[in-house]
């Protein structure tokens, strides 16, 4: 979906690409946020990350409660629950059988997303995408829609697409929206 | 009477394999599938390498969730590398054929003459090509959709423009005994569609020709002058994942027929760019849409899902961009993933996806001074990387296209139209056309598509800016023919997969001359 390019160095990089100094001040800055809260994680993960389902053939546990946050405020709000439908066992199904390359650009923007450092420096918000309150949240989703800066706008797109795409395949879904599945072919 | 040929799947490559055949042919979409079969009637030995799967229509079960990983390149979800397009582009026996919405319909002779003209194209002209058109539409039931059988998403479309004093025609379709089902992108479960496998491929495969799918060419062997091998990498059929077997082909000569993203990106792995030329003038048809909710149901999910196109706006005047406009069919998956805005906002459309209608304008990218469309170049591991920027003429016809689209949703009884953009633009009356203006016209803020790639290996007279000369030739190479889409030097202003076939069967004769 997205990657690393060996000959388009000028261009904005995208979320997973290797190379460049955004990438380098990115990785820096969540770097120091693992190891200065590292901590305090290990006493909330325990509850962050029940329910999250699984179990997982590519994402970690706390990937998929990240995904299934987002899920939360993407999928309209009278519609079946996300982890009802199973959206993080339908992205890391649709994950497990592509190019390892996806997986790990991913894997490294669910975290970004998620980083309350980032979260801070963009948007003037501290937590957790997920620990954040649904309203937060549905800022910091708008703030990457809408962003000035081009890969942040990749990047919601990037996880709107999966949530919506592992969401809407789903038969679970097709009551909500009306469709009534195809037709039965006889003979 | 040549002995009968024969498909095999990954699953029956239990060793590696080596052939030697007359012409290897990469890929079974329109124009390997054509050239195989027109090789084949003229004697030679074919063998056909197809990276997708083998399919028939019982494997068609008319679910997206299935569909999608299955029929398409990249499991659906192949795009440029910013993501501000999504690219639907088939994968399987018979190519985009398979997940094709049918629609074939010739390309116009002023683009012909503009191929001509302006890229010394020769011998490919209105009067050359009729008869192959003739014989291909014959081959593939194609005739013309019937009014009174059209689908409420296409009549939409049909009274928009009627109510406008816009041109609007009933386009051609492929298939015999249709049932209008509405699932012709996800492969047709009553074979009633004239896919590639179920045509040209089956007719090769009855004259000899040996067709491997779920192999992956990975790279062409060449000795300066003649490619000279073909080696592919076999993959399971249910995982599709490599099995570690190959096939290896030695033949005389080599068609390349991948399509416009895989073939550039094949010849770039295997260290033959043309001077930089290969991947250079990739045009995609961008596509911009418009949903719009109805007071009655429409139910776009069932009814053949393309039946009615106007081009009003083929041309738009010196330096203008045009466009046409067809309907797209409305399943779970495919709006809700194209919608803009998330949450309360997509819920406004898909809790009433029944009455929902969408059309889509397709820009003819490739014909003014300086639009060189976008690049296929390849990333560190090997895959295909498509870049397209948008010039501001491309976002002029975006935006009045998708003006356009809201006008005819309007006139044809519309309560509100949405437009794809994040957030969403809304429009009661023509009063709000206005608030289209407004709205971010900025990639990534609106959804934008493409099912028709092509470019990449652009033919043409001249050898420093061509890839093939105008026999399909691959300039440099003595018996390399690249023949699909990407041979194309600016995109074709109709849905490719008919010229496909029938630029196909118009260059076998020369390849079957010089290759045999």
């Amino acid at each position: 979906m997205f990657g690393r390019p060996r000959r388009h160095r000028e261009r904005l990089l995208l979320p997973g690409e290797t190379i460049g100094r955004r990438r380098f001040l990115v990785g820096g800055l969540m770097g120091l946020a693992l190891v200065a809260g590292a901590g305090w994680l290990a006493l909330r993960r325990r509850e962050d990350l029940e329910g999250v389902g699984g179990p997982f053939a590519v994402l970690a546990p706390d990937e998929a409660a990240v995904l299934l946050a987002i899920a939360r405020r993407v999928v309209p709000p009278d519609f079946p629950p996300p982890e009802r439908v199973r959206v993080a066992e339908r992205v890391d199904a649709f994950l497990a059988m592509s190019h390892p390359g996806v997986q790990l650009d991913v894997k490294r923007l669910l975290a970004l997303f998620d980083s309350a450092p980032i979260g801070l420096l963009l948007d003037g918000s501290p937590a957790r995408f997920r620990s954040a309150s649904p309203r937060r949240q549905d800022a910091r989703l708008t703030a990457w829609a809408t962003s000035r800066i081009a890969v942040r706008r990749t990047g919601f797109r990037a996880l709107r697409r999966l949530v919506c795409s592992a969401y809407y395949s789903s038969p679970a879904t097709w009551g909500a929206v009306g469709y009534p599945g195809p037709p039965a072919l006889h003979g | 009477m040549a002995e009968r040929g024969r498909i095999l799947r990954g699953d029956d490559i239990r060793a590696d394999v080596e052939e030697r055949p007359d012409v290897c042919v990469i890929g079974s979409g329109p124009g390997g599938a054509v050239t195989a079969a027109r090789l084949v009637e003229r004697g030679a030995k074919v063998v056909v390498l197809e990276e997708g799967g083998a399919f028939t229509r019982r494997d068609f079960d008319m679910r997206e969730e299935t569909a999608y990983p299955r029929l398409y390149q990249e499991r659906g979800a192949r795009a440029t590398a910013d993501l501000a397009f999504t690219v639907l582009q088939g994968r399987a026996l018979g190519g985009g054929t398979v997940v094709n919405w049918t629609t074939s319909l010739r390309v116009g002779e002023p683009v012909l003459a503009h191929w001509a003209r302006r890229h010394g194209v020769e011998g490919l002209d209105g009067r050359a090509l009729t008869p192959h058109f003739e014989a291909v539409e014959r081959r593939l039931s194609v005739a013309p959709d019937v009014l009174q059988e059209i689908n409420a998403n296409n009549r939409a479309l049909w009274d928009g423009c009627g109510k406008l004093g816009w041109s609007r025609s009933l386009v051609p379709r492929n298939v015999s005994g249709c049932l209008r089902l509405g699932y012709c992108g996800m492969g047709c479960p009553v074979d009633a569609k004239a896919t590639m496998d179920r045509t040209y491929l089956a007719d090769a495969v009855a004259g000899g020709a040996t067709v491997y799918a779920n192999v992956r060419a990975e790279r062409i062997g060449t000795d300066g002058r003649r490619a000279v091998e073909v080696s592919g990498e076999v993959r399971d059929p249910a995982t599709d994942l490599p099995t570690g077997r190959r096939v290896v082909v030695r033949p005389r000569a080599v068609v390349l027929s991948a399509g416009a993203i895989n073939g550039p990106a094949l010849l770039l792995r295997s260290g033959l760019d043309h001077g930089g030329r290969v991947g250079r003038r990739t045009f995609l048809h961008p596509v911009v849409a418009s949903v719009a909710l109805f007071p009655r149901p429409i139910e776009g999910w069932q009814g053949a899902p393309q039946s009615v196109a106007s081009a009003h706006f083929e041309e738009r005047g010196q330096g203008r961009m045009g466009f046409f406009v067809e309907t797209v069919p409305i399943h779970p998956m495919l709006a809700g993933t194209s919608l803009g805005g998330f949450g309360e906002t997509h819920g406004e459309v898909l809790s009433r996806l029944a009455n929902a209608q969408a059309i889509i304008a397709l820009c003819v990218d490739g014909f003014h001074e300086g639009d060189e469309g976008g690049t296929v170049a390849l990333r560190e591991d090997g895959r295909a990387r498509l870049d397209y920027p948008i010039s501001p003429a491309l976002w002029e016809a975006l935006r009045e296209g998708n003006k356009a689209l809201a006008r005819i949703q309007l006139a044809a009884g519309a309560e509100r139209v949405l437009s794809l953009h994040d957030p969403p633009v809304e429009l009661r009356s023509e009063a709000d056309l206005a608030r289209l203006d407004a709205a971010p016209w900025e990639p990534m803020r609106v959804s934008l598509f493409s099912a028709h790639p092509m470019g990449g290996c652009a033919m043409g007279g001249d050898p420093a800016r061509s890839v093939v000369d105008s026999s399909l030739r691959a300039r440099g190479l003595d018996n390399l023919w690249v023949v699909d889409g990407s041979v194309f030097p600016t995109s074709l202003g109709v849905n490719p997969q008919l010229t496909i076939a029938a630029v196909a069967r118009w260059a076998s004769d020369g390849i079957a001359a010089r290759a045999g």
